[in-house]
């Protein structure tokens, strides 16, 4: 039904990008300044209104130094043969 | 004198695409906590060879690490490109973990980047030199990026433990992508694939793929995957077999999968280990490989679980149009991706589960990078 279509958009908009997607006031997060003894001529525009990263870090526990790496696959010869079989120009298109 | 401010960032998990987001959006970044309480903290000596490459590239960047290792200063400079370069990527991680954020920064450089890559072309970590030829480049097209100035060229291979791969690629400049609509992942209509062998017998290769074609039969008969033999000093310093595997579908979008085995890289054997380690069977190196593409493409999604990283910041670096893409179950690299390019770009993508066949939608508008430094001829 539409309604828990919606709910499933919610979630996997939580999932992704936390609770507080909405306008966040927190400071945690912010760039702050650092001196520096370089010249780099300029400010650089930094944006308020973070993702709040203490809920994100929930779900990533201490994954912030797990591998980097995109790499993504599953190797699993459980998989059943026909439940994919119309993904294929082979398949059966009558039903 | 100046002040430089630092957008403070934490660990080392996704380094690869915060150094791409800070070049592209113009960022000084302050990475800090990378890997603080592990036995051997702070950068790895891949990731010190990434930002050699990145100085290489780059015009009037700053590098700055902490006697540790575990805090890295960068500021970025002006992508540059340029002929004739060379990188040594090392031996500690393959050189697909330098293509994908190289890729990108090229596309937005100055001139034309044209450079050598030596070390590892092939390893089960990273997508491999023959995942970037058959499937990542040709995904730019859809893009805007025009895929007759595209090319990564195969000069010899080389496996983990000692490497000796070279390979050249060649990355056109772009003004800016243009935005996708790309939704409809169409039918597998045929299966493409090569596979390898370096300082081995290329029986290896013939058992992997009379394996591969044997799942692949029971859908379609339209496989053919190609042998890649080599010897002497185009097979590289350390023996070892691979293979890497396409769908290609009815509205041409490819889904890969790559494995190669070898005896490993050298911090993660002791000698002892050496000694008795086998190489795993060749017949289920090439079945495990058929199944982990067929999965991939239950999924859905008009790209691999690989390439959901990449599609979205292409998305995310369009124009002021809206991109719309589909994908099967987002992964957590991909996760991590979305979260990176909301924090750099202030690009939020709407994300929408399809429960026809279980896919998901994403739309964004884009960024709008504008390639200002490109050289016109």
């Amino acid at each position: 039904s539409e309604r828990t279509r919606s709910r499933q958009h919610v979630n996997l908009m939580k999932l992704v990008y936390g609770k507080s997607t909405d306008i966040s006031t927190t400071s945690s997060n912010e760039a702050h300044d650092t001196s520096d003894e370089e010249n780099d001529g300029g400010d650089f525009f930094t944006p308020v209104g973070r993702i709040n990263k203490n809920d994100s870090e929930v779900v990533d526990g201490e994954n912030a130094n797990s591998e980097d790496c995109s790499k993504h696959f599953k190797i699993s010869n459980d998989l059943d043969i026909e439940s994919i079989r119309d993904r294929f120009v082979t398949g059966d298109w009558s039903k | 004198m100046g002040k430089t401010k630092y957008k403070e960032l934490r660990g080392s998990q996704i380094l690869r695409q915060n150094l791409v987001l800070a070049t592209l959006s113009r960022t000084p970044v302050r990475i800090h906590d990378i890997r603080p309480n592990t036995i051997s903290p702070g950068l790895r000596p891949y990731e010190k060879s990434l930002l050699d490459l990145l100085e290489k590239i780059c015009d009037d960047c700053f590098i700055d690490i902490n006697e540790t290792g575990t805090i890295l200063k960068y500021k970025p400079g002006i992508v540059m490109g340029g002929k004739n370069l060379e990188h040594d990527c090392g031996l500690t991680r393959s050189i697909g973990y330098f293509l994908e954020p190289l890729i990108l920064l090229a596309l937005f450089g100055s001139k034309p980047l044209s450079i050598k890559l030596k070390g590892i072309t092939n390893d089960s970590k990273d997508p491999s030199v023959d995942t970037f030829q058959s499937t990542t480049l040709p995904m730019l097209k859809r893009f805007g990026v025009n895929p007759d100035d595209v090319n990564l060229k195969i000069e010899s291979r080389g496996v983990p433990p000692l490497g000796g791969g070279e390979v050249i690629l060649t990355i056109p400049t772009v003004k800016s992508f243009s935005a996708v609509s790309w939704t409809d992942e169409g039918m597998v209509k045929r299966i493409r694939g090569v596979s390898f062998s370096t300082r081995v017998s290329s029986q290896f290769e013939h058992a992997m793929i009379t394996a591969t074609r044997g799942v692949f039969n029971r859908l379609l008969p339209d496989v053919h995957i190609g042998t890649d033999h080599r010897k002497g000093p185009r097979a590289g310093n350390s023996p070892g077999f691979g293979i890497s595997l396409v769908a290609e579908t009815t509205t041409d979008c490819l889904m890969s999968v790559d494995t190669a085995v070898s005896y490993g890289y050298a911090e993660e054997t002791t000698e002892l280990e050496e000694e008795k380690q086998e190489l795993p069977n060749p017949e289920d190196v090439g079945e495990g490989m058929a199944y982990a593409l067929l999965n991939d493409i239950g999924k859905g999604g008009v790209v691999d679980s690989t390439h959901q990283g990449l599609l979205f910041l292409l998305c995310a670096l369009c124009p002021n149009d809206v991109s719309k893409v589909r994908v099967g179950e987002i992964t957590p690299y991909g996760i991590e991706t979305l979260r990176n390019i909301y924090d750099f770009l202030k690009v939020m993508f709407h994300i929408e589960p399809d429960p026809s066949n279980q896919t998901v939608l994403l739309k964004c508008v884009g960024y709008d990078l504008k390639n200002f430094s490109m050289k016109h001829f």
